[in-house]
């Protein structure tokens, strides 16, 4: 950054005035609460009673844990199967969106709907379609199906949930590709088109790789996002995490056992704990694997 | 390749349409099943789409289960405020990491950038302590507090003023305009756009939040619209209708707003991902 | 109820319907400081904290604080209550911020932890309160009795049997006698075999899988003497799961009893898909509305038991340990816990005394021909011997192992034993951890 040559007119605490409610707010609720966390991992803290220390037993009970381990699965599928999703789809719809045909802006507008919903409502709305009795199982059973539980099946919430969560951010990752492929120059799809490239051949071949890291960014945020999956599942599948718990996230686990009359603080500390680490680890994989590509 | 440019325009409309009803037919669903009235079956096969006497009952009968609208106020008594704060510390942050030169400048920045990889959801339960210790919890001021300055806010913030070009500020310092001058008068108004976007992401991250207030929130006459809503489908799961207009309540407004505002909301989203 | 954190004990107080109230502010006396020795003289201000009463008994309570603050002088009562929703929420929310009130409803397991975080008073180690001990039922005073912190932590209040209601028409299709609901286990799914097979699979007669107190009304033992190990895997326990696998295959347990909250049920049950369901007072009204038919055709009786000791659910009013008033607190409890005030309340509403010997009254051993009238005294004959099965130290994410290990062992993932010795192993952890 350059230097600023204001830099002797003014006074020297003004600074850490400008940046104070800032640092503070950042200081008390984000900084502080995560070394709490950190230290109440390594405590059998609970929601009334202070905890004492328990070096790493927190830890060493979730490997035997079978809600975690779960909830761990859960999380990960999440990931694998949300991600792909979310990173091509929207892609496709940005280009279909992209040029300037008549009623685009409207359509842009519509499919950003979704993204402007609350979660809440969205899995309200969608519980009430999924519903046994609701507007896709009607439409089934007009094409002669029987119903199908998806809100009664642990896998079937799951994958209604995931569906849920690539539908509702549809809208925002076709934006971000919007202002990506903005930036790529209309000649190279042209020349493409007089070679006489396909569809699917222009697209691998030019706008796949002009549009790559925001592909990686997208693919990044996507999978932070979720992996740390609360809302949707909550919703569907009920606190408890449908059949037999067996749609708990980890997210999900973290709040059961942290909160309530006897919460288990201190085990959740290490939760929490392990959905941070798992977070930074995706992100950085997620960008490494995009530079990777990109040194080749 | 006439015809051929004719089919593709024609296929890509059809797609097009395809799309528009799965992204906004839930919500004219949802719509049409909360203006269906006691007497009209909602359970009938095939589906019928439009309610054949459409009625406001649903509407006051949500009302009448649940304050609705306190809980719709209180949403947007958070909303507010966090845009406000956002706003402000943001850009007061902001400005400072990028325009002024002080000792532990990078030390700041990095409390930011470390703030921002410490995902709220593991730290929701130590916050939930910290709350109860200020003896704040189960007050909307907790629920705003923890995302009042948002990090990436701040580093959005920050990007904008490091962009404005050095010379706009110089006159104003000879003229002898000191920081804050040149901040209010100058270096604001020249981020309007990034503004817009700060201010619409906090509004709603803020409306859409569901975790943080669930957890921190115990009485039911403080519920933001989302955690009310939860409870009502808890509850009255069994009334699809009611559930419906409940949920057109929390999201109409926040339909509008999006159309009125959607020029900045599409630069928001390009500008925020991109920079950010 | 959404976010319900142990549903049944909340389920059980459905005679206070979740009303959503207007907003109280919580101005407990003071907070924090040691609090006062009880045996000082009773005086003061203190505030009162019901669990979801004043929708419905606003004046009766009123009235009964007039009448306290008339005896004491020198005592002022603030009556608070709270939303049936979120409650255990509020009450640890109050415990950790020092804010309790000085005379607060809880239920059992609610107590515990409030007691082992040290928030509650033990009565039995106040002489102020130790005294009055002998006015109640002892499996009264037993049940706010805490495994391991020697004393009752709360004063008993009401009790209630939680009736479980059934569809007369659907038992007489499936060509039971309607007038003989099922008394024991072995009827009950001799009955819901009957049912299944003769609708074809159509009509469940239970809608919900096995709680706790199931295995408990069964005739499990569910934890040792000193409640430090859950027992509910031992033969007995294995047996009532797998008859339950037994009904879910056969139909005669609904469907999607795995994923049905107590919403879900009570709606399969109005729906008549479903033939016995438990409920609350409440419901009744709401069956009078939304379904006639039910109405007409509902029958009402106690859950089914093989010990002879129906489950019963315990209210109880705890004397927070730090307040600044406690003799009149004390004072206060007992007043409105004693046999005459009891036995007033509970001709207002269905629930009923705790205090000794109330039970004999002619208003609950005399049949005065009304259908309230029977329910009430066939209620107050079962609950003579009635217990609370539920384990205090059961938390509610103990329950919920159970419960997903039961959903297991339905789903035919485990085998019943393996499920139960599962949730066992887990249970124990968690308490050993606590």
């Amino acid at each position: 950054m350059r230097q600023s040559r204001g830099a002797a007119t003014h006074w020297a605490a003004s600074p850490w005035l400008f940046l104070l409610p800032g640092l503070a707010v950042i200081a008390v609720f984000n900084l502080y609460p995560f070394l709490a966390t950190v230290w109440q991992s390594f405590t059998d803290a609970r929601t009334l009673l202070p905890g004492h220390w328990v070096g790493l037993r927190n830890f060493q009970d979730m490997l035997h844990d079978d809600q975690f381990w779960t909830a761990l699965r859960n999380s990960a599928l999440y990931v694998a199967l949300v991600v792909p999703c979310t990173v091509l789809l929207p892609l496709l719809l940005a280009l279909l969106v992209q040029p300037r045909v008549r009623f685009v802006g409207f359509f842009r507008a519509a499919f950003y709907t979704p993204v402007v919903a609350s979660v809440v409502v969205v899995a309200l709305i969608w519980n009430w379609m999924l519903d046994d009795r609701g507007l896709i199982n009607g439409i089934l059973h007009a094409l002669g199906a029987g119903p199908v539980p998806f809100l009664g099946n642990g896998w079937l919430l799951l994958f209604s949930a995931m569906a849920l969560t690539v539908w509702k951010g549809l809208g925002y990752y076709m934006i971000i590709y919007l202002a990506a492929l903005a930036n790529v120059p209309r000649e190279l799809h042209e020349a493409a088109s007089v070679d006489g490239a396909g569809a699917v051949r222009r697209f691998l071949s030019i706008t796949v790789p002009s549009v790559r890291s925001t592909m990686v960014l997208v693919g990044a945020l996507s999978s932070v996002a979720a992996f740390k999956v609360f809302s949707e599942v909550f919703l569907m599948a009920g606190p408890t995490g449908g059949p037999a718990g067996q749609d708990t996230t980890l997210v999900m686990l973290v709040e059961r056992t942290g909160t309530g009359l006897s919460g288990r603080v201190g085990y959740a500390s290490a939760l929490s704990l392990v959905v941070f680490v798992i977070t930074l680890v995706l992100m950085l994989l997620v960008l490494r694997a995009g530079r990777g590509e990109g040194e080749r | 390749m006439r015809a051929s440019r004719i089919w593709g325009r024609a296929l890509r409309y059809a797609v097009l349409l395809a799309v528009l009803v799965i992204t906004v037919g839930p919500f004219l669903w949802q719509l049409s099943t909360s203006l269906k009235g006691r007497t009209e079956d909602i359970y009938t096969f095939p589906p019928r789409l439009l309610p054949r006497q459409p009625t406001l009952g649903n509407y006051k009968g949500v009302a009448d289960i649940i304050p609705v609208w306190d809980y719709a106020l209180n949403s947007l008594t958070v909303a507010v405020t966090n845009v406000v704060t956002n706003l402000v510390g943001a850009s007061l942050a902001g400005y400072a990491l990028a325009r002024l030169r002080f000792r532990g400048r990078r030390a700041a920045a990095l409390a930011f950038v470390l703030a921002l990889l410490v995902p709220l959801e593991s730290v929701v339960v130590a916050q939930f302590t910290l709350m109860r210790q200020l003896d704040l919890n189960n007050t909307l001021i907790a629920v705003v507090l923890p995302g009042c300055v948002g990090a990436m806010n701040v580093l959005l913030m920050r990007n904008a003023f490091g962009q404005l070009p050095y010379e706009t500020e110089e006159a104003a310092v000879i003229d002898g305009a000191n920081v804050w001058q040149r901040f209010v008068r100058i270096a604001l108004p020249s981020v309007k756009g990034t503004l817009a976007v700060v201010a619409i992401f906090s509004f709603m991250g803020s409306w859409d939040d569901f975790l943080w207030p669930l957890i921190v929130l115990s009485d039911s006459s403080k519920f933001t619209l989302t955690v009310g809503l939860n409870y009502l489908h808890g509850t009255f799961s069994n009334n699809q209708r009611l559930v419906a207009a409940g949920t057109i309540i929390a999201v109409a407004p926040l339909i509008a707003m999006f159309a009125c505002l959607q020029r900045y909301f599409f630069r928001g989203v390009g500008e925020g991902a991109v920079k950010g | 109820m959404p976010i319900s954190r142990g549903t049944l004990p909340r389920k059980a107080v459905g005679a206070a319907v979740p009303v959503v109230l207007a907003a109280l502010t919580l101005t407990a006396c003071g907070g924090g400081g040691g609090g006062t020795s009880a045996d000082g003289k009773v005086a003061g201000d203190i505030s009162f904290q019901t669990w979801n009463l004043r929708a419905n008994y606003k004046d009766y309570f009123n009235g009964l604080i007039a009448q306290f603050e008339k005896e004491y002088p020198d005592v002022r009562v603030k009556w608070i209550d709270q939303p049936a929703d979120h409650y255990a929420d509020k009450l640890s929310a109050d415990a950790a911020g020092g804010t309790m009130p000085d005379v607060v409803n809880v239920s059992p397991d609610l107590a515990y932890p409030l007691a082992r975080a040290g928030v509650l008073t033990n009565l039995d180690k106040e002489p102020a309160s130790a005294k009055y001990r002998g006015e109640y039922t002892p499996e009264a005073w037993q049940a706010n009795e805490m495994p391991g912190l020697n004393g009752g932590y709360a004063f008993p209040w009401y009790l209630n049997t939680g009736p479980l209601f059934y569809n007369k028409a659907l038992f007489a299709q499936a060509g039971l006698d309607p007038d003989r609901p099922p008394k024991t286990y072995d009827e009950l799914f001799a009955d819901a075999d009957a049912m299944a097979r003769h609708s074809g699979g159509k009509v469940a007669t239970l809608a919900a899988t096995p709680a706790i107190e199931d295995f408990g009304r069964y005739g499990v033992r569910l934890m040792n003497a000193d409640a430090s190990e859950f027992t509910y895997n031992e033969p007995k326990g294995v047996e009532l799961l797998n008859r339950y696998k037994q009904l879910y295959t056969s139909g005669g347990l609904d469907s999607t009893a795995l994923t049905n909250g107590p919403e879900e049920s009570g709606q399969k049950f109005l729906e008549q898909k479903v033939a016995m369901n438990p409920g609350s007072a409440h419901d009744l009204s709401n069956f009078k509305e939304n379904a006639p038919t039910l109405y007409k055709n509902l029958g009402i009786t106690d859950a089914p038991n093989n010990t002879g000791h129906p489950n019963m659910y315990v209210m109880g009013l705890g004397i927070s340990s730090t307040s600044r008033h406690k003799a009149a607190a004390i004072a206060f409890a007992h007043f409105v816990t004693d046999k005459r005030n009891q036995e007033s309340f509970a001709h207002k509403v269905a629930i009923f005394p705790s205090t000794k010997g109330s039970l004999d009254e002619p208003y609950w051993t005399r049949d005065d021909g009304t259908d309230e009238g029977r329910v009430r005294v066939a209620a107050a004959r079962m609950l003579k011997g009635a217990v609370n099965y539920t384990p205090v130290v059961m938390s509610d994410e103990m329950k919920t192992v159970l419960q997903n290990q039961v959903a297991l062992a339905l789903q035919g993932k485990k085998s019943p034993k393996q499920a139960l010795d599962d949730a066992v192993a887990q249970s124990d952890r968690l308490l050993k951890q606590s």
